[in-house]
């Protein structure tokens, strides 16, 4: 029995060092390819560490000019901070609003078969239900690429400047993303419950209703609170194109010079995200 | 000897009374978060007849943007692809600050709850300042240019992800940590074999998901002029040349849709 | 208490040095009703010996256990391994854990490493920092690993992940990691009791031949006495914190174990130990 226990021992022992070698031969690989790749895009963008350093001296300059913060300037931003949020509030709750629906069409498995009077085949209603399903993906696809700052652009450009612009620019991104993740969880339902309410014979928007929907209102709930900490993030940068909020007030006193209030005006940023954090982590708490 | 029946209505009543009572409560809620609401939307202009008016002006502006200039995609593919270059080191940087912070930030794995409020406060403090005020930073640190948008990336997503990363080592397994610990290994030893390999699924998780949002981010760093796309946007928008607008707005959608497929594609292939 | 002086000497008990050494140990958990989970517990485990402690859930086998590689600090008491005390001074604490392998009841395998780098992290306690930084062991360290995996007959699984294997052949590369410390002393803390009754005799039976073999001294906890009564040369009956049986198992009988068993049942008597 020793003889066999040294020879698997040997065995293995060079079975390992095959392994290592084909294991050490892969990590070099990807390794040179991760390499090569960040050493391009470094290339490509100018990265230069010593830039920083020598930047740095321009940073302390501008910090010193920071420091002590003018904390007096707190009162005048009272304005603004409560516009943020209202900004905020309103965005998520349109796109919560907006989202019922558009997640309903964006699930394969709650797309409507249209029932409209001149489609009676049923190879016609298939292509329509497809039809919407992937039209109304391309729609979400479209509202969550394109950030809210730019949308926030365009209506500013399209309605004038002002909190208006700031809350559709954050409802649209919003919706897109609040529908799109509101989809993927109907996809994923459970298929028991929906048969128990299909076996009762209810019809289809009763099934969706009370098989479908009951399941995915905690995911909703939570996610939605989650996009408003998000978007309560969001609007304290809007105002950088005028579009409401703190940002607004930071991007003034920037171009005023006034540092001293500028800093101020970040410690209020930082206090309200910290704070909207900390609400909305106890909120969900609460709901889940 | 009580009548059955005559319980049970007892009983029915009384829940219903108790629901009553409970109504009232709720209505109180109900009217303050109409109230809010109201105010809120007083707050921002959001009255219907703002949106009466300014729905059309929105679709007439759309509408200018049809026919995308197509010929305009040929200057604006290259400031695109620098788009992605940032997120790609914006991450980079990001995962480099934060995983040594967020590894002080855990609680199991660092004891001392002073390093672990100085690394969380940190944490917290890179995370609330939004990309684009570290732009305008970094900017004026070491001048116009991609470079400081992707350290301004980089530090605001430190933020977020050492965060994550806090939160994913705290939540692993703890036998394996103390089986590790049994054998007298040392701290590090510990972390480096039993925390580290149950994380890594959930890091490159993240890495890929928040790569993903870092090109939309970086889109509009442009703006404050950190790279990218977004200096190319701003202009065409303030100078009212719509169906350029268009054209780049379809490239950032093409080019957020590409990398959103191909991230899909390389987590079905790590699970 | 009830502890019986050992009329017939176990085996271990004939070589002469006291491996482990447990004086005194009371363990008191604060907190709202400060529960003391060990009382006055006093053990002396000779080299090479095969003890169970045997209990029931609660009984404080686990405490114990773990108060003498001190992953639980014990409120009073003194305990020595190897002639070395165990404090919880670092250096000294680390010296003693290499010396002392565990084997748990969840197997606590890093499950998406391979059975090799599992076994492997046997050996972390032998290495220096900078070694473990970039994961590589040496040529002797994984013969050592190979050879542990090979006495528990798991060599044919080196390189598959950890969590593809069965319960049993899990622990079997969980004894195979405390193995590969080269341990004077193995701690198995319930090794069998996520195990079904066939798996589990395998797995005592490779626990009791490679200490036998290998002259390692085991402690074992187990809660089922038919395990304890196959394998056990001596037993300690532990009961609510106390040592209430202390001899061979061929001693262990029904009044005892009723003992061991039922104590917490006894109207109003409080201890008295």
């Amino acid at each position: 029995m020793t003889m066999t226990f040294e020879r698997d021992v040997a065995a293995t022992l060079q079975m390992e060092a095959a392994h290592r070698q084909r294991r050490f031969a892969k990590g070099l690989g990807w390794g040179g390819l991760t390499v090569a790749v960040l050493w391009f895009t470094a290339d490509q963008i100018g990265m230069n560490p010593l830039a920083l350093i020598k930047g740095a001296d321009h940073m302390w300059d501008f910090l010193t000019r920071m420091f002590p913060p003018d904390l007096s300037y707190i009162f005048f931003l009272g304005r603004a901070t409560v516009e943020t949020v209202q900004i905020a509030v309103w965005g998520t709750l349109l796109a919560v609003v907006f989202s019922i629906p558009l997640s309903l069409l964006a699930a394969r498995n709650t797309t409507p078969l249209v029932m409209l009077p001149w489609f009676t085949e049923t190879w016609q209603r298939l292509s329509l239900h497809l039809l919407v399903f992937h039209l109304t993906r391309l729609l979400l696809n479209m509202l969550r690429g394109i950030n809210e700052l730019i949308f926030a652009l365009i209506f500013v450009s399209a309605v004038g400047l002002g909190p208006f612009a700031g809350v559709l620019a954050i409802a649209l991104h919003a919706t897109g993303m609040l529908a799109k993740f509101c989809g993927e969880e109907i996809e994923g339902v459970d298929q028991g419950q929906i048969e128990a309410v299909q076996a009762t014979g209810a019809s289809k928007m009763q099934v969706i209703l009370f098989a479908v929907i009951p399941q995915v209102i905690p995911a909703f709930i939570s996610y939605s609170i989650f996009r408003f900490d998000v978007s309560i993030r969001s609007a304290t940068v809007l105002g950088l194109v005028g579009a409401g909020g703190l940002g607004f007030s930071l991007i003034k006193t920037m171009k005023l010079f006034r540092y001293y209030e500028t800093a101020t005006c970040i410690l209020v940023i930082f206090l309200l995200v910290a704070g909207a954090d900390w609400i909305c982590s106890k909120w969900r708490a609460k709901v889940i | 000897m009580a009548d059955p029946v005559q319980a049970a209505e007892e009983d029915v009543f009384a829940l219903l009374v108790e629901r009553k009572k409970w109504r009232l409560h709720h209505i109180v809620y109900l009217a303050a978060g109409i109230g809010f609401l109201a105010w809120c939307a007083d707050g921002t202009n959001l009255r219907l007849t703002e949106l009466a008016s300014g729905i059309p002006k929105i679709a007439k502006y759309f509408a200018l943007m049809v026919p995308p200039k197509w010929s305009f995609a040929e200057i604006v593919w290259k400031p695109a692809i620098e788009t992605v270059y940032i997120a790609v080191w914006g991450n980079v940087l990001a995962s480099l600050i934060g995983l040594p912070l967020g590894v002080l930030a855990a609680r199991n794995i660092n004891r001392l709850a002073s390093v672990r409020f100085v690394a969380k406060s940190t944490l917290n403090l890179l995370r609330s300042i939004s990309e684009l005020i570290w732009a305008i930073f970094f900017v004026a640190a070491v001048g116009l240019g991609p470079f400081p948008g992707a350290v301004a990336l980089g530090m605001n997503y430190a933020g977020i992800l050492g965060r994550l990363y806090a939160e994913a080592m705290e939540n692993i397994d703890p036998g394996p940590v103390e089986a590790l610990q049994a054998t007298g290994a040392g701290r590090i030893q510990v972390i480096l074999f039993a925390i580290f390999p149950q994380v890594l699924p959930q890091f490159v998780t993240y890495m890929l998901y928040w790569f993903e949002v870092g090109v939309r981010s970086a889109t509009v760093l442009g703006m404050v002029g950190a790279g990218g796309i977004g200096f190319e946007l701003v202009t065409t928008i303030k100078l009212f040349e719509f169906r350029e607008t268009a054209v780049i707005l379809l490239v950032i959608f093409g080019m957020v849709t590409i990398i959103d497929y191909a991230s899909t594609l390389i987590r079905s292939r790590i699970y | 208490m009830n502890q019986e002086p050992p009329e017939t000497t176990t085996p271990g008990q004939e070589r002469n040095p006291t491996m482990v050494s447990v004086k005194d140990v009371s363990k008191t958990y604060a907190g709202a009703g400060a529960t003391e989970a060990l009382r006055n517990v006093s053990i002396e485990v000779r080299e090479g010996e095969f003890l169970v402690i045997l209990g029931p859930s609660g009984a404080g086998k686990s405490t114990l256990m773990r108060c003498i590689n001190r992953l639980v600090e014990p409120t009073s008491g003194s305990i020595i391994v190897d002639g070395r005390e165990v404090t919880s001074r670092r250096r000294e604490l680390r010296a003693v854990r290499r010396q002392v392998g565990m084997v748990f009841q969840q197997f606590n395998l890093v499950k998406r490493l391979s059975v090799l780098m599992n076994v492997l992290s046997g050996r972390l306690a032998y290495h220096t920092l900078w070694r473990s930084l970039i994961y590589s062991f040496n040529k002797e360290d994984k013969r050592i690993a190979i050879e542990c995996l090979a006495r528990v007959n798991m060599e044919h699984k080196t390189f598959q992940r950890a969590d593809t294997l069965s319960g049993g052949e899990q622990q079997r590369v969980a004894i195979a990691r405390a193995l590969a410390q080269q341990p004077k002393v193995i701690l198995a803390d319930e090794p069998v009791a996520s195990l079904d009754p066939k798996i589990a005799r395998q797995v005592l039976t490779y626990l009791k031949q490679i200490a036998g073999e290998l002259g390692i001294t085991v402690l074992c906890n187990l809660h089922q006495v038919e395990y304890a009564r196959e394998y056990a040369e001596r037993v300690v009956g532990l009961s609510r914190g106390a040592v209430v049986f202390d001899g061979p198992s061929g001693k262990l009988t029904d009044d005892i174990l009723q003992q061991i068993y039922y104590r917490d049942s006894e109207a109003g008597d409080d201890d008295d130990v």
